[in-house]
């Protein structure tokens, strides 16, 4: 007999033994006491899954936390224990600057801790479902159901499925109505919260809002109920002292009114005095909100692997397609020379040798130059180089590239986003062709032999002229490379790769109401423009129309989606971002389980009278202002950035009390920059 | 100036890869503000250059590494900012300033000493294992698979095992084990462990704990700590 498997299933017992007498006894947070007492178990799990399970799976370094800057706090010694939980991989999620921020923000209370955890990877999954080894946090590897509260990031809709996973594998219920006193609170936040239904029946409270600005007040509020009550939770009275916090939504407080035909909502009625409406919290000032200055650093690679200094938040751009350029208003700059400490403690507290600096629009910052020449200059000898993750198309934002370009230059990133520019001028792109041509030779003429180009099909009033104008421009741009390396006498071949995505209608934008087209159709669009493409210097990628689908259903969906969720969960989905484990298949079967008909949510238009599930969350930017825009799009009429241009009278500035705020080095320069 | 590191890789640190370790000593060495001197070219490299590799989930309490300063740092400056800026995976146990010009550690190391934790399976009476490691130190030959480039091949490990002993500790069997390492031959810890159980009867659960207790240069009479050269 296997000794060692002996003794994995004489630990794992014991293991189970604990959690039987939580359940047992709820109330009395026994698991922790039982854990306590039955000496040292947490620390034989340990042993399990060091010497046992992690040896066996891909990338162990995702699950055993102790980087450098982690955060590790006496559990029996704070008043309150919380998790920020990543519905994705570790490499994934530890690229999001949300995380690092709410991360430290909480962990510099002393009274708090923040612990955190990811979803494991299948294997990790099979191996901790194998031993019945509940998912255990990065910093103490504690079940995260030993936790008071667990708050997940809303990223993008197909990490939905890995929220349930997540909670099933940690022993808790999924479903809110199933978890009593003694589960942790789960809480939800980030972009996708502003459509918070389909997750409403999982979530037991979302955050509306800018996390940093709102998060300690939750956690004080948490710590003052558990206070008075012997450190316990009572959930139901909590959720009404929550409640009271602007910036909270409590779904079990709202309830969804449909009319005669079930499938149409009337209202979204709030239920025992909760207010008829959620409002957004925002960051007035960035240059006094919390910035983490000694972040983690993880020791394996992950997706975003270097400083990220956040030179500015919101973009008033206002491509209506876009929902960042909505929920993030209004605009606000970081002082230049603040960035500049920033910067200084970043690159002596991590050791990375890049400063990414990060905005929805870092080009539109109005003290780049400025900003970018002092980084350089501070940090050449050091070796440690800047980056800049996202550039506007035009020729300032190519000399700017060109100037922290340290190394061999290979490839450079614009989304002039669509083909005509008749149709750049419906979704408001300021881009014109001209842009993009002077952008191509200007980058050819610096060096750069690879261009990338982002595209999206799909877009209201689209026609196949459009789809050929996506080709034209493609060739166009190649033409262009082909001249400028010919002139500077190089055999190299110029790169184009022409990346397009199918347009999602998406909650609080001006194309909230548009349908999308059936995939049926974004197929034949896709195939359409693999014809139209057929010299090899050209590459062509598109994204999985199935995908896009899902994606408008759940970022369009209401709360009976929910129940397609929970039933395409059941079936085995997870990580359906993931091409490897994307099932459309289970999906169709779970909408007809739930008795949804999806395609009536994604590839319907809606009328400007009727209800949107997300009607009761007030992001600031008024729905009369979305609709006037989506009105102008369908007469091609452009609207202008509110920072260079006339107040279009979104109505943020006026909702939420806070303006727009440039440090404007110039402001003669930031006028240049209009586009 | 020329600096040589013994460094320990923790149990924390035990899943690092040899790119993963890279990486997190150079940010290490730029929290502690070395003054690194860096390659020429297009992508300029600090200028570090490692022992022998470690395996993945291998700890050790004997690693090695050569840096070059751009400038002299002080010892007592150096020790304090190397203490502050490593991280929980590993950790800087001695280090001294040498000559530029002399052999790499790659060059130079040729031996390492292992301590292996393997649970039994089954119980094994103690008073066996001498006659069993005997029985191994007494063959001439022992080929192992290696996966090389162009295919799997057969290397003879038995002349890398220079010394093996073992206990057995609340059924974990523990070899201490001198072996081949390096450019010139190499023997990896689970093999040995292998030969012993093919020699057998002895069954082995999975779970092997390897630990790297040091690494050294042998010229046939002396055996020396890469610090002491």
């Amino acid at each position: 007999m296997d000794l060692l498997y002996n003794v994995a299933m004489c630990k794992k017992e014991l293991y189970i033994i604990c959690i039987l007498l939580r359940e047992v006894d709820p109330q009395a947070r026994k698991f922790t006491q039982v854990l306590k007492e039955a000496d040292g178990i947490l620390d034989q799990i340990k042993d399990v899954l060091e010497h046992e399970v992690l040896p066996g799976v891909l990338k162990p370094l995702r699950y055993i936390g102790s980087e450098y800057n982690v955060v590790k706090k006496d559990w029996d010694a704070v008043k309150l224990r919380t998790l920020f939980a990543f519905p994705d991989l570790y490499e994934v999620g530890m690229s999001h600057l949300g995380l690092r921020i709410l991360y430290h923000l909480v962990n510099d209370r002393e009274y708090f801790l923040m612990e955190r955890v990811f979803s494991p990877w299948t294997d990790m999954e099979q191996a901790l479902r194998e031993r019945k080894i509940p998912l255990f946090s990065l910093e103490s590897w504690r079940p995260i159901r030993d936790f008071d509260c667990i708050g997940f990031t809303l990223q993008y809709e197909m990490s939905y499925t890995n929220i349930l996973n997540m909670l099933d594998l940690g022993g808790i219920p999924v479903k809110s109505a199933d978890r009593d006193d003694s589960y942790p609170l789960i809480m939800a936040g980030g972009p996708c919260a502003y459509n918070p239904e389909p997750l409403a029946d999982f979530i037991d409270f979302f955050v509306i809002g800018e996390g940093e600005e709102v998060i300690l007040e939750i956690f004080d509020v948490m710590a003052q109920h558990r206070e008075k009550r012997q450190g316990k939770q009572e959930k139901g009275v909590l959720l009404k002292e929550l409640a009271g916090i602007t910036g909270v939504y409590v779904p079990a407080f709202y309830e969804p009114v449909y009319g005669d035909e079930s499938s149409v909502l009337k209202e979204i009625r709030p239920v025992g005095g909760a207010l008829p409406r959620v409002v957004r919290r925002v960051v007035r000032d960035l240059d006094a909100s919390y910035f983490p200055l000694k972040p983690i650093v993880p020791y394996m690679e992950v997706v975003h692997d270097r400083i990220m200094l956040e030179v500015l938040r919101g973009c008033t751009r206002g491509c209506r397609f876009c929902q960042a350029g909505m929920i993030y208003r209004p605009v606000r700059e970081r002082d230049p020379e603040l960035l500049l400490e920033q910067a200084q403690k970043l690159v002596a507290n991590t050791g990375y040798n890049e400063i990414s600096l990060t905005s929805l629009s870092s080009s539109d910052y109005t003290c780049i130059e400025p900003l970018v020449t002092s980084l350089l200059d501070r940090y050449h000898q050091q070796k440690v180089g800047v980056s800049l993750p996202s550039l506007r198309v035009d020729s300032f934002s190519v000399n700017l590239a060109g100037q922290v370009q340290r190394v061999r230059k290979t490839g450079l990133t614009f989304a002039p986003e669509a083909g005509t520019q008749r149709l750049r001028d419906v979704i408001n792109k300021g881009v014109t062709e001209e842009n993009l041509m002077e952008v191509a030779s200007a980058a050819f003429e610096a060096g750069w032999t690879q261009l990338k180009l982002y595209f999206m099909i799909g877009l209201p009033t689209e026609t196949f002229e459009d789809l050929d104008g996506i080709a034209d421009l493609a060739y166009k741009v190649l033409h262009i490379g082909l001249q400028a390396l010919r002139d500077r006498k190089l055999s190299k071949q110029p790169r184009i790769t022409i990346s397009v995505s199918s347009f999602v209608p998406k909650a609080h934008t001006p194309f909230q109401w548009e349908a999308q087209d059936t995939t049926e159709l974004l197929k034949q669009k896709q195939e359409y423009l693999r014809s139209k493409i057929k010299d090899r210097r050209i590459t062509y990628n598109y994204h999985d129309a199935d995908l896009s689908f899902l994606e408008a259903v759940f970022a369009r969906g209401g709360r009976k989606t929910g129940l397609a969720l929970l039933k395409a969960w059941e079936k085995g989905a997870k990580f359906d971002s993931w091409t490897e484990h994307f099932r459309f298949s289970t999906w169709r079967a779970a909408f007809e389980e739930a008795g949804i008909d999806a395609s009536q949510i994604a590839s319907a238009g809606r009328r400007c009278t009727d209800v949107l599930p997300w009607d009761h969350i007030d992001m600031g930017v008024t729905k009369e202002y979305l609709w006037l825009e989506r009105e102008k799009a369908y007469h091609t009429a452009t609207t202008g950035d509110c920072r260079f241009e006339d107040c279009a009278v979104c109505g943020i500035c006026q909702a939420l009390g806070v303006k727009t705020v440039l440090k404007e080095g110039n402001r003669a320069d930031a006028a240049a920059h209009k586009i | 100036m020329l600096l040589r590191i013994k460094y320990s890789k923790t149990p924390a640190g035990r899943f690092l890869s040899h790119l993963d370790l890279l990486r997190s000593m150079e940010r290490a060495f730029r929290r502690a503000h070395l003054p690194l001197a860096f390659s020429e070219g297009f992508n300029p490299h600090p200028r570090i250059s490692y022992g022998s590799a470690l395996a993945v989930g291998v700890t050790s309490d004997g690693e090695y590494l050569d840096v070059m300063l751009r400038e002299k740092v002080s010892p007592e400056e150096l020790k304090k900012r190397l203490e502050e800026a490593m991280p929980p995976a590993l950790k800087v146990l001695e280090f001294k300033e040498i000559n530029p010009g002399g052999d790499s550690l790659t060059a130079l190391i040729n031996m390492a000493r292992y301590r292996v934790r393997a649970p039994l399976l089954q119980p094994f009476e103690p008073r066996e294992l001498e006659p069993l490691i005997s029985r191994v130190m007494a063959k001439t030959c022992f080929y192992v698979n290696r996966q090389g480039k162009k295919g799997i091949r057969q290397v003879d490990i038995r002349e890398g095992i220079y010394e093996l002993r073992g206990y057995i500790e609340e059924n974990i069997l523990v070899l201490e084990m001198v072996v081949k390492t390096g450019s010139q031959g190499n023997v990896r810890p689970e093999e040995v462990v292998a030969m012993l159980e093919k020699e057998g009867p002895v069954s082995l659960a999975q779970g092997l704990q390897i630990h790297r207790e040091g690494l050294f240069v042998s010229d046939g009479d002396t055996i020396k700590s890469p610090m002491e050269l």
